[in-house]
């Protein structure tokens, strides 16, 4: 077998051209998911707004109103958590059956399956970001004005992302190979949510209980946020850093496992 | 096996097993030759060739397409891609019946390895190919079966591919579409494509194809001319519609190699061929004369029947696929037995190593009474001075180039 004399085709694709082929996978596919989301809805769109509103109002109607809660500015403390853990809880939701809901993609030849989690954080991110102008008014409104620390949202905002797309990655392979992976996580996400502070203080847990809740990345990512919009400080640095570290670890290990797997994909479904 | 772009090199697939599946089968004792989904598949394909894959539903077609595609790894084996792969696997399964027509053409294409920019300058054309402008931008789940397969092979032969695998895809569509396809597959041929078609149309494998791999529960069972392989495999199926498996016995070939009906003999035997002879051997020198004496026997009459001869390397490529249906000669009804001659005055083959095929064929070519398939192998030596296939004698001479030219330039 002679292979010196292949005929070469074209160049190998340039790493310039993969990369903008890679944007444009991302923005196509995040389209149309969005697209395929809201196309016949007669709100569209509007959805990604009207549902963590209507979470607000439950949240603060049962919360302030009924419980009668003491935190101050508690609408904005409950937003702030519901839109947060959405678009965490939305992102894993969704990416455990990425490979399975996608499998005309992971039969084509050639195309880079390992984007399907960007795609996914990212659409989930767009709903996030849609809303956000809803939380600044409601800041606005309750006297809350930004200050130098807004500055440091950029970077949560990139911790979560790296984050959702690194746990992303072993839990869509690992669905392919064990379906009951999409029942377990869909459990553990609704545990996750009542040991992330979403809708109370983490400081009303007990002391020894509270360090076990800091397992937890989005209680560390909920805090950051809080202590930036509505206390005007900086975030504590320390947990920053560690999440950083956690999150580019999850992202480099996370895309091995799945880039290792995925030859076995089509065949296992 | 130079200059290709597809190459398969003794491809085995065994399919991982569930849990489930595994134990059943610790209790069935035949379980073994079932596990392979390929087995030492190896063929190549050059540019503008296509290869034509047919086979009966489980001989491993789709996954051999699969591999192709680099979609999943093969057990041992390797394959060797070279260049960019254009896939029409499942037609329009990608698309999403809410987005409109050009929506999921830009979909497909970006999918397809393109970039946005490119595939949306090339619009107009794919909606031109698919004679879809009055409805490119409604939903797709408005369109029929037939607009969405147009626009799915649309996209696809547009994305530039150098390599194009279709899965039972050409069939589709009317006549002036097909019509349309076959052009534009004969253009992306023309621009060096290699294509590998999975089909179960004969005639379609026969028109379209040069070369044809039946696969047969996941090994090669013929390889070669499109032409005989298809024929071969329409009498094995004529053999099982007739419910009819033949009781010839194993006959020993000498040099290790026996003929064996279903694996390298084909036909429905009302004639055989009972011995092959050449002369002067099986050891040549490329230039020398060649001369095939096909010995046959019919037990019953049997009605002008076609004799066909064929020259295969060893890797697949055909060298030589005649018949007397071919070369125009008249063959008489035959009864009993007899022996065809047939003479090449020069074999002009490079040194290699060569198959012949030998076979007698019903009449009107419906299906072969016997067919001989690799069953005689046969070398050629001689000089290595060529490339490629052919090896005639041939000179090169200087003439017209003034001798102080040719000083003055070394």
């Amino acid at each position: 077998m002679n292979l010196e004399n292949v005929i070469p085709g074209v160049a190998e694709p340039t790493s310039s051209r993969r990369w903008r082929h890679a944007w444009d996978v991302l923005v196509v596919l995040t389209g149309r998911d969005l697209k395929a989301q809201y196309k016949r809805s007669f709100l569209g769109f509007g959805w990604a707004l009207a549902s963590p509103l209507l979470q607000l109002i439950i949240f603060s109607t049962i919360f302030q109103g009924v419980l009668g809660s003491r935190i101050p500015n508690y609408a904005c403390f409950v937003f702030i958590g519901v839109l947060v853990w959405g678009w965490f809880q939305g992102s894993l939701g969704q990416s455990v059956g990425l490979i399975t809901g996608n499998a005309a993609l992971a039969r084509q030849p050639g195309f880079p399956l390992s984007l399907l989690p960007h795609v996914t954080v990212s659409v989930r991110f767009l709903h996030f970001a849609i809303a956000m102008p809803l939380l600044f008014g409601l800041l606005w409104w309750n006297g809350l004005r930004p200050t130098a620390s807004w500055s440091a949202l950029p970077l949560i905002i990139a911790i979560q992302y790296l984050l959702s797309v690194g746990i992303a990655y072993p839990l869509a392979s690992l669905n392919v190979l064990h379906r009951d992976t999409q029942h377990i996580v869909s459990v553990l996400l609704q545990l996750m949510m009542f040991v992330t502070p979403v809708f109370y203080d983490i400081r009303v847990v007990p002391e020894p209980l509270r360090e076990w809740f800091y397992l937890n990345p989005m209680v560390s990512i909920v805090d950051a946020w809080r202590s930036v919009l509505l206390y005007g400080q900086w975030p504590d640095s320390r947990s920053l850093w560690i999440l950083s570290g956690v999150a580019l670890c999850l992202i480099v290990v996370g895309r091995k496992i799945f880039i290792a797997h995925s030859h076995r994909f089509v065949e296992e479904m | 096996m130079k200059d290709s772009r597809v190459i398969a090199e003794s491809v085995c697939k065994q399919y991982r097993q569930s849990y489930a599946v595994r134990r059943k089968q610790r209790d069935t004792a035949a379980h073994a030759n079932h596990a392979w989904a390929l087995r030492d598949v190896s063929f190549s394909v050059g540019p503008g060739e296509m290869l034509g894959v047919i086979g009966a539903n489980g001989a491993g077609k789709s996954t051999l397409l699969r591999l192709l595609g680099g979609v999943g790894r093969p057990t041992t084996g390797a394959i060797h891609v070279n260049g960019r792969i254009g896939a029409l696997l499942d037609l329009g399964g990608g698309f999403l019946g809410d987005l409109t027509g050009r929506e999921n053409a830009i979909l497909a294409g970006v999918v397809a390895g393109l970039l946005r920019s490119e595939i949306v300058a090339r619009m107009d054309q794919i909606v031109a190919f698919a004679e879809l402008e009055d409805y490119i931008d409604h939903p797709v789940r408005t369109y029929s079966t037939g607009m969405m397969m147009r626009l799915a092979f649309a996209v696809a032969v547009h994305t530039d591919p150098e390599i194009l695998l279709v899965d039972e895809f050409l069939s589709v569509g009317d006549l002036a579409f097909q019509a349309k396809c076959n052009s534009r597959i004969k253009s992306l041929r023309a621009g060096g494509c290699a294509i590998v078609m999975v089909s179960h149309g004969m005639d379609q494998v026969r028109q379209l194809c040069d070369r044809a791999l039946w696969l047969k529960h996941g090994e090669v069972a013929a390889f070669g001319s499109s032409d005989v392989v298809a024929r071969l495999f329409e009498t094995e199926m004529k053999n099982e519609t007739l419910k009819r498996t033949p009781h010839v016995a194993k006959r020993a070939l000498g040099d290790g190699v026996d003929l064996v009906a279903g694996e390298n003999r084909f036909g429905t035997f009302e004639m055989e061929i009972d011995s092959i002879r050449f002369h002067p051997g099986t050891a040549l020198r490329s230039g020398e004369p060649l001369a095939v004496v096909i010995g046959f026997s019919a037990a019953s009459k049997i009605s002008a029947p076609v004799f066909v001869v064929s020259i295969t390397r060893d890797d697949g490529t055909v060298c030589l696929d005649t018949s007397t249906h071919l070369a125009r000669k008249e063959v008489p009804d035959l009864h009993g037995s007899g022996h065809v001659r047939f003479t090449m005055d020069r074999l002009d083959l490079g040194p290699g190593n060569y198959f012949l095929d030998v076979g007698v064929f019903e009449s009107k070519w419906l299906h072969a009474y016997d067919y001989h398939w690799h069953a005689y192998p046969f070398t050629v030596e001689g000089i290595i001075e060529h490339k490629g296939v052919l090896a005639p004698p041939c000179t090169w001479e200087m003439g017209g180039i003034p001798a102080g030219e040719r000083t003055r330039t070394n």
